[in-house]
């Protein structure tokens, strides 16, 4: 694809990133593959296949594109549209048995909320390997022998992806406004949109220097209420010395601004969390649930560290046992509970009730309210 | 996750599955399944493919059929079975979750009727003719195809006004499951490119649904 073509799929993309878009499902070679390439598979939301196509210039390999309803990876496996099955059917419907000698498929390392590795091997006979979260890190991951480093399986949130995010609300909430605005408020339109617009990236741009005390619990939300609240009078302010300035300050109008500013933040950060890939959502408060460990049951075979997008674990291959020196990270995706072939990791809930990892394997986390058994 | 919100739908989707396509189709669908289903006949192996809440699984066992529906949906088949039950036909009819890509498990010649309604409008390109082929392998010399899907209509007018009518639905139906369908197109020929005979068509819906019968021949020709 011409570079003008990729960058109008990325733009369109992440404008309308809350939207799913498919992209054909099945098998792409990446240029000239042979029996013994490196079989990748991704989901088939449009951006992220491009993403990955363009990662992988220069590089010999099969691309299979599986089935996620043209929703990103984490989104799809961890809400139960990329699962077991839509794996399994592109490995078998594809052609690519007839393709490769061999039975290795890497996949996204994302995709561990829903996908099982050893339910596919048992059943299709091909073995999953965990590839790096990010498509640009895969050339290295090839070249080093399928080796992951901490950094390539931790999620990050650079600026790019702030503003990315930053955009993807912005847009949406930009089209809505418009419409509203065309009716009742006309002559104030352009202006609204700029301020959604700014709003946005105010506040995915300034991340850094609140994001690390977001988190769960009282603490989280107060940090929560603080940006919102200076945010709302930083822009009141701004708008009110602008309309000052002009010499032209109805209260009316001063009063509508402050409804839109306010509305438009609270749109934006209810949640703030759940649009970062650093936090779980923060709108399922109830259920803050603790991965914990029964050491009795843990082999120390590292599943669980070779998937937390958090970097939670540590495991001693030596000693044959895992811990969990940085709990506080986790962001409660589930993917090393669902991935530990000795059922040694278990949600707890904070009233002490537990959800075993068959429960989470079968409802993932499209049935939130079934994950606590009540 | 900005995701939750469609999830939340999606989350009481089988629930409603059974209600939800009634009301959508207005009891049309029904009468297509009894018609499809009136080609099972007393004692036969029945396949329901994407067999869902068992709607065509269910009718077959009434019949007096020994079916197995697959579907790779756990939350429909638990519906499912819950209605083999209220009907007392868990010793006739055996769901399990499993897709058409794991056909390749089932016995070759063994099925006397492999039948499917409104899965294959939810398969990806290589899954439809994966599911064809593997129909063609495990159904029995002079066994039957049953197929009641929404594909695409021959003419540009009919497509035309299907696409706008279409439309409104298809978003509703979107919000409703979180999935879309594709109309399959040229189906009879998708059928009869594996080596089904076709027996018989049938068009309703502005040639926009389709009920579809095929054998497969006998050893030399029918
Ligand atoms: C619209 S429902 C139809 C269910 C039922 N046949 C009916 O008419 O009520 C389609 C079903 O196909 C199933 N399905 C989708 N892809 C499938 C696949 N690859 N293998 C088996 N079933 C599949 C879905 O889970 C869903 O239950
Ligand atoms: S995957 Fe399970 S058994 Fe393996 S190290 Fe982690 S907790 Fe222990
Ligand atoms: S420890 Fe937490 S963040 Fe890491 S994989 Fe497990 S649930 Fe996910």
């Amino acid at each position: 694809m011409s570079f003008l073509g990729y960058a109008l799929v990325s733009i369109v993309g992440t404008l309308l990133r809350l939207v799913p878009w498919s992209s054909q499902t099945g098998l792409l070679e990446i240029g000239r593959p042979d029996r013994d390439s490196p079989v990748l598979l991704t989901c088939n939301f449009r951006l992220t296949v491009e993403r990955v196509r363009r990662a992988l210039r220069g590089v010999d390999a099969y691309l299979l594109v599986a089935n996620s309803r043209g929703i990103n990876v984490w989104c799809a496996a961890t809400g139960g549209l990329l699962t077991n099955h839509d794996v399994l059917s592109v490995l078998k419907t594809s052609g690519i048995e007839d393709r490769v000698d061999h039975r290795q498929v890497i996949l996204p390392q994302l995709a561990a909320t829903g996908v099982e590795g050893r339910v596919l091997e048992r059943k299709s006979g091909w073995k999953v390997v965990w590839g790096p979260v990010y498509a640009d890190d895969i050339p290295l991951f090839l070249d080093t022998q399928l080796k992951k480093g901490a950094g390539m399986r931790q999620v990050r949130f650079p600026w790019t992806e702030r503003l990315e995010m930053a955009a993807s609300w912005a847009f949406p909430i930009s089209v809505v406004l418009a419409l509203i605005t065309a009716v009742f408020w006309r002559h104030a339109l352009v202006s609204a949109i700029c301020v959604v617009w700014v709003l946005a990236l105010v506040l995915y741009m300034s991340f850094p220097l609140y994001g690390r005390w977001l988190g769960s619990g009282f603490r989280g939300g107060a940090v929560l209420l603080a940006v919102f609240a200076v945010l709302w009078v930083a822009a009141m302010l701004v708008l009110a010395s602008y309309a000052f300035a002009l010499g032209y300050a109805p209260w009316g109008e001063i009063g509508r601004w402050g409804v839109l500013t306010f509305a438009v933040l609270g749109v934006m950060l209810i949640d703030l969390m759940g649009s970062t890939p650093l936090y779980k959502s923060g709108l399922h408060e109830d259920r803050i649930l603790k991965v914990v460990l029964d050491e009795g049951k843990c082999r120390g075979v590292g599943y669980c560290e070779d998937v937390c997008p958090r970097d939670c674990y540590e495991v001693n291959r030596a000693q044959h046992s895992a811990a969990m020196p940085r709990a506080h990270q986790c962001v409660q995706c589930g993917a090393c509970i669902v991935q530990c072939p000795f059922d040694a990791l278990q949600f707890q809930s904070p009233r002490g009730e537990t959800i075993t990892p068959e429960t989470i394997r079968k409802f993932k986390l499209n049935l939130m309210g079934k994950r606590v058994e009540r | 996750m900005s995701m939750y919100v469609l999830m939340r739908i999606l989350e009481s989707a089988p629930g409603r599955y059974d209600k939800g396509l009634r009301v959508l189709t207005f009891g049309r669908l029904e009468s297509a399944y009894d018609r499809l289903v009136s080609h099972v006949e007393q004692g036969q192996r029945v396949l329901d493919l994407g067999c869902g809440t068992g709607a065509l699984a269910l009718r077959s066992a009434a019949r007096g059929a020994r079916v197995k529906g697959i579907d790779v949906n756990s939350q429909m088949l638990e519906i499912a079975r819950q209605k083999a039950e209220d009907a007392g036909l868990v010793d006739t009819v055996d769901f399990c979750e499993m897709g058409v890509a794991e056909l390749d498990n089932e016995e070759a010649d063994f099925y006397d009727v492999v039948m499917s309604g409104l899965c294959f409008s939810e398969l990806t390109a290589d899954e439809l003719t994966y599911a064809l082929e593997q129909a063609m392998r495990i159904v029995k010399p002079g066994g039957l195809l049953l197929l009641a899907d929404e594909v695409v209509p021959g003419s540009f007018g009919k497509r035309l006004l299907k696409g706008l009518i279409r439309l409104p639905l298809a978003i509703v139906a979107y919000v409703w499951t979180q999935t879309t369908t594709h109309a399959v197109s040229d189906l009879p020929q998708k059928v009869e490119g594996v080596g089904f005979v076709l027996k018989s068509i049938r068009l309703t819906n502005l040639g926009s649904f389709m009920e579809l019968v095929a054998r497969k021949p006998v050893e030399d020709g029918e």
